[in-house]
């Protein structure tokens, strides 16, 4: 991850997988029975990781020579594929910031008192609130509105 | 000793005016406030109940 950032990418997102190598594979027949294919798979296959990222043609080489230099040593294919589109679906984020809105804040905890980040989660009619420390959570419900007159 | 209430600022369409504004959450043990900056509204939430992870259940007053 570390190597990626380094290399400029900013965004991209990791799959992991069991994997087998054409080399692993040689030899083997097996047979059909999803039973005997879960177990070959859990016997050979070892861990691997899908790292997918979209990044500008022109910094391509740059990032994969970076990549490579930080891999280096260690198992890897890279594979370059061009994009004809990206379609990029958003919620509506005006509706969604109006249903609930999420907010971190480190202060002491009310139960174990320590100075850790308290997610707060607020809707239109209940919230919660729970410490990343303890997993204590307190919920609250509305209980009515005000308007100001000016 | 009396647990400070957090104070925390969002800037989110008030459900009043409609309109992107911070808004002020002021949030103690037994409440919470909100109020739009901007047109005043406000809600007022207030404690329903806690779930206790089990091992500091012992704890638990
Ligand atoms: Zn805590
Ligand atoms: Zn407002």
């Amino acid at each position: 991850m570390n190597a990626l950032v380094d290399a400029g990418i900013t965004g991209f997102y990791v799959l992991e997988y069991k994997g087998m190598s054409p080399q692993d594979w040689k030899g083997f027949a097996i047979k059909e029975d999803p039973k005997s294919a879960i177990s070959l798979i859990r016997d050979y296959a070892t861990d691997a990781m899908l790292i997918c990222s979209v990044v500008e043609e022109e910094r391509t080489d740059e990032i994969v020579e970076s990549v490579m230099k930080a891999l280096e040593g260690e198992k890897y294919t890279i594979l370059e594929v061009p994009i004809r589109r990206i379609i990029v679906n958003y919620k509506s984020e005006v509706q969604e910031r109006a249903e609930t809105w999420l907010m971190e804040k480190k202060v002491p905890c009310f139960y174990c008192g320590e100075n850790a980040v308290q997610r707060i989660r607020i809707d239109m009619n209940k919230a919660k609130i729970w410490c990343t420390n303890c997993g204590a959570a307190r919920y609250y419900l509305i209980k009515g509105v005000e308007k100001e007159e000016n | 000793m009396a647990i400070e209430k957090w104070k925390l600022e969002k800037g989110a369409q008030c459900y009043n005016c409609g309109d992107a504004t911070i808004h002020d959450i002021v949030v103690d043990e037994y409440s919470i406030k909100i109020r739009c900056r901007e047109c005043g509204f406000s809600r007022f939430y207030t404690f329903h109940m806690v779930d206790l992870p089990a091992k500091s259940e012992n704890t638990k007053k």
